[in-house]
C-alpha cells in the first residue's frame, strides 16, 4: 500500500538574496500502484516535487502524506527509515558509488535495513538477475555502459522491495535504444511488483506509457492525461 | 563485513590521495619521533656524565651545602714584599713546607647515622654513605716566604678521593668500575691504608699496583686499578670510608662519623619524586639531587644539545605536526566535497549521517595507521641519520677544591679558589623508544581522526536534497 496525498504544498528556498518558489500550492493524490509521469521544463519544480515525495526535503507549507503519515510531522531519523524501507530512487546520473562493484552498490541499499549478510547476498544476486546483470556483479560502474549502470541503479532501488519508486529522468543520459530497454524494464517491474511509480521525464514518448501525465509549470502541476489502467 | 569492504575499495581507489595524507601525517610524526629519540639520546648522554660521578645504581644523591667559609680554617698563604707566611687551619708558619689536606669543600657533613635512617624510608630500596673529597697538595719554598720569590705561587696539585662504604658495594661511584689490575677494596680493608686508583689517573701519575700514593700526608698502598665507562668522569682515588673519615676535614673540623654524600636507590624510577620528598622531610637542610636536577649542573655541548632538542626540536615538531594535521584535515574536507553526490545518494537510500560519518572516520583512521607506520619508519631513519652524523658531546661538571689562596706582592695582590672540572666526552646516540613509537601511532591516529572529524562535520550538515541538487 502506498498512496500519496499532497495538500497545498509550497516549497520555497533561498537563492542568494532571492526567494525562489519551486512548488506552488500543489495538491494531488497518487494512488497505490499508480504510474504518474511528470513533465515540464527545466527549473519548473519537477525534481523538487520528487524530493518532497521522497522525504529528501520538507515543504515550506502544506502537507505531504504517504499512507497517512505526514512527512512534516516525523523526525529526520524516522524519515530516513521510511526511505530505507519503502521508497526506491533512480537518478538521471545513476548515482552509483564509483569505487564499489555493482553488487556492493546494490547491497548498500540493504545496509540501513539491518538485513543479515547471507540474506543480503541472496537478495543482491536476485536483484541483479532481475535486471539482467548477474554476470556483471563484480564490475565497477566505470566498467559498465550507461544502460548497465542504470540497470544497477534500478536493482539497487528494488532490492529492498519498496512500494514506491521515484525516478528522476532515468533515461536522460541514455541513447534511444537503451532508453527503450530501461523504460520497458521499469514498466515490467512496475507491473509485476505493483509499485507506485512517479517518473520525471522530458521525453513525451516515455511519459505517454504512464497512467497519468502531469506537467509542472512555474511550480504548479496540471494533469494532462489520465488513463488509470494497467497496460 | 560491508564496512570494511567499502573501506578497502575506497582506499584502493583513492590510493594516491590516501598516500599523500599519510605522508603528511608521517612527516609530522616522524619528526616528533626523531626529536624524542634525539632528546632521549641527549638525556642518556647526560646520565652517562652523571653515572660516572654517582654510580649506576643511584637514583638520588643527598648532600648538604658546605658551611660558610671560615678564614681561620683551610690553607691561607700570605706573601708580601717583606716575606710571607702560611696559615693552615689557623696555625701559621714562615718556614718552607708541604701542605697536604684532604677536604670536603664541596659538601657539608652529614651524620653517618642518617644513612640508616634514609635506608628505612618507605620508597627507598637501599642507601649508602660516602665521602667525596679533594686532596690538595702544594709545596711552598722558603724563598717565597722570605720575600725573594718570583713568579708567584706554585701550582697546587689536586686530585679527587672518594671514601667507599663497604656496606653497599652496588651503590656509589665504585659500583660502575671494572677492575683493570690488582684487586678491589674489601670489607677487611676497612681500616687499612690501601687505595684503588682510576686507571687513567694511575697511568698519568706512574702509579701501579704496589705503588704508594700520599693522601693527607699518609701513604696509601695502591692495591688495584679500575676503569670506568667512556662516558664516566670517575674519582681519581678510592679509599675505605673509615680512613677517609679519619683523615678528611671540613672547614677545619674532622669528618669522623660523618659522610658528605648519600647514594640512594628508589624502588622504581616512578618513585624517585616520592623518595625526594621523603628525604627532604627527614633531612630538611639537605640538598636532594635527582638525575634531572643534576643534569642542569652539567655544561658543555651535551647541555647545549639538550636545550636545542628540548626547545627548538619540540617547537619545530609541534609546528610540523599542526601543519600535518591541518593539511590532512583540508585534504579530507576536499575529498568529502568531491563525494557529496555519493553521500547524498546514501542518505537518499536511508543511511543515517552517523553511519556515513563512521565510514569516513574509518577511512581517516586507516590513513592515520598508514601515517603511523610511515612516520615510525621516518623516525628510525631520522635517528639513524643523527647517529651517523652527530659529533661526540662533552659535558663538564665543575666542583670546588676548597682551597683559598691569597698573595700580596710587588705586582699587586690576588686571590684564587681552585676548582676541579670533570669533562666527559660522550657519544650522541638517538634511541627510538617504545614510548616514542606508541606516541607516533597515537598522534597519527589522532591526526586521522581530526581530519575525519572535519570531513564528517560536513556530512552531518549535508541535506540529501541539497547534495543531489548540487550535481543535478
Amino acid at each position: 500500500m502506498a498512496t500519496y496525498r499532497l495538500s497545498h504544498v509550497t516549497k520555497q528556498y533561498r537563492k542568494g538574496s532571492r526567494t525562489v518558489t519551486a512548488v506552488r500550492d500543489l495538491s494531488v493524490e497518487i494512488t497505490d500502484g499508480e504510474w504518474l509521469a511528470v513533465q515540464g521544463r527545466t527549473g519548473h519544480g519537477k525534481s523538487t516535487l520528487l524530493h518532497l515525495l521522497g522525504g529528501l526535503d520538507r515543504p515550506s507549507s502544506g502537507t505531504v502524506e504517504l499512507d497517512g503519515r505526514d512527512f512534516g510531522q516525523i523526525r529526520d531519523t524516522e524519515l530516513g527509515r521510511l526511505r530505507a524501507g519503502t521508497i526506491g530512487f533512480i537518478f538521471q546520473t545513476f548515482n552509483l558509488v564509483p569505487t564499489l562493484p555493482a553488487a556492493d552498490n546494490v547491497e548498500a541499499a540493504l545496509i540501513p535495513l539491518g538485513v543479515a549478510g547471507t540474506e543480503r547476498a541472496r537478495r543482491v544476486a536476485e536483484a541483479l538477475e532481475s535486471v539482467g546483470l548477474a554476470d556483471r556483479a563484480r564490475h565497477r560502474p566505470a566498467e559498465l555502459s550507461g544502460g548497465q549502470q542504470q540497470r544497477v541503479a534500478i536493482a539497487r532501488a528494488l532490492v529492498k522491495q519498496p512500494s514506491v519508486l521515484l525516478a528522476d529522468e532515468p533515461t536522460g543520459n541514455l541513447d534511444e535504444e537503451t532508453r527503450e530497454e530501461i523504460v520497458t524494464l521499469l514498466e515490467k517491474l512496475w507491473r509485476e511488483r505493483g509499485l507506485t511509480l512517479v517518473l520525471v521525464t522530458h521525453d513525451s514518448s516515455v511519459a505517454r506509457r504512464a497512467q497519468r501525465v502531469g506537467v509542472m509549470s512555474n511550480g504548479r502541476l496540471s494533469i494532462r492525461q489520465d488513463t488509470r489502467r494497467r497496460t | 563485513m560491508f564496512f570494511f569492504r567499502y573501506l578497502r575499495h575506497e582506499l584502493r581507489a583513492r590510493m594516491r590521495q590516501a598516500v599523500v595524507i599519510a605522508l603528511g601525517l608521517a612527516l609530522g610524526v616522524g619528526l616528533v619521533v626523531t626529536v624524542i629519540a634525539a632528546s632521549d639520546g641527549v638525556s642518556k648522554a647526560q646520565s652517562g656524565v652523571l653515572k660516572g660521578l654517582y654510580g649506576v645504581g643511584t637514583d638520588v644523591t643527598v648532600t648538604k651545602p658546605p658551611p660558610p667559609f671560615n678564614p681561620a680554617s683551610g690553607t691561607r698563604i700570605q706573601v708580601g714584599q717583606n716575606g710571607g707566611q702560611v696559615c693552615n687551619d689557623g696555625k701559621c708558619s714562615s718556614s718552607a713546607q708541604t701542605i697536604d689536606n684532604l677536604t670536603s669543600a664541596e659538601y657539608g657533613p652529614i651524620g653517618y647515622s642518617s644513612v640508616a635512617s634514609v635506608a628505612r624510608l618507605h620508597d627507598v630500596t637501599a642507601a649508602a654513605g660516602g665521602l667525596t673529597l679533594t686532596d690538595n697538595q702544594i709545596t711552598i719554598p722558603a724563598s717565597l716566604l722570605s720575600g725573594g720569590g718570583a713568579g708567584g705561587l706554585p701550582t697546587p696539585k689536586s686530585f679527587t678521593v672518594t671514601g667507599v662504604d663497604f656496606g653497599h658495594p652496588d651503590l656509589g661511584p665504585l659500583s660502575n668500575a671494572t677492575l683493570a689490575s690488582g684487586r678491589e677494596l674489601r670489607s677487611s680493608d676497612a681500616n687499612a691504608d690501601v687505595a684503588v686508583v682510576d686507571a687513567d689517573y694511575a697511568a698519568s701519575n706512574n702509579l701501579k699496583t704496589g705503588s704508594t700514593i700520599t693522601i693527607a700526608k699518609t701513604k696509601f698502598t695502591v692495591i688495584g686499578t679500575v676503569t670506568q665507562s667512556a662516558a664516566a668522569s670517575p674519582p681519581d682515588v678510592y679509599i675505605p670510608l673509615a680512613r677517609a673519615q679519619a683523615l678528611a676535614t671540613s672547614n677545619g673540623k674532622t669528618l669522623k662519623n660523618d659522610v658528605n654524600t648519600l647514594y640512594v636507590t628508589a624502588a622504581s624510577a616512578a618513585d624517585v619524586p616520592a623518595v625526594q620528598r621523603e628525604v627532604s622531610h627527614l633531612l630538611p637542610s639537605a640538598t636532594v639531587n635527582t638525575p634531572s636536577s643534576l643534569a642542569s649542573q652539567v655544561t658543555g655541548s651535551v647541555s647545549n644539545t639538550a636545550h636545542l632538542a628540548d626547545d627548538l626540536g619540540r617547537w619545530l615538531s609541534v609546528l610540523v605536526l599542526i601543519a600535518a594535521f591541518a593539511i590532512a584535515a583540508l585534504l579530507t574536507i576536499a575529498a568529502v566535497s568531491r563525494r557529496v553526490r555519493e553521500f547524498g545518494t546514501l542518505k537518499a537510500l536511508g543511511w543515517r549521517s552517523g553511519r556515513i560519518m563512521s565510514q569516513v572516520l574509518g577511512e581517516s583512521v586507516a590513513v592515520g595507521v598508514l601515517g603511523a607506520a610511515l612516520g615510525t619508519a621516518l623516525g628510525f631513519a631520522g635517528a639513524a641519520i643523527i647517529d651517523a652524523i652527530a659529533p661526540k658531546l662533552s659535558g663538564t661538571l665543575t666542583t670546588s677544591t676548597g682551597q683559598h689562596f691569597e698573595s700580596f706582592g710587588p705586582s699587586g695582590s690576588g686571590s684564587s679558589s681552585p676548582t676541579v672540572a670533570h669533562t666527559v666526552s660522550v657519544p650522541m646516540s638517538a634511541v627510538v623508544s617504545g614510548g616514542a613509537i606508541t606516541l607516533a601511532v597515537v598522534l597519527a591516529i589522532v591526526g586521522g581522526l581530526l581530519a575525519g572529524t572535519a570531513g564528517s562535520w560536513q556530512i552531518a550538515r549535508l541535506r540529501p536534497a541539497d547534495a543531489l541538487a548540487r550535481v543535478a
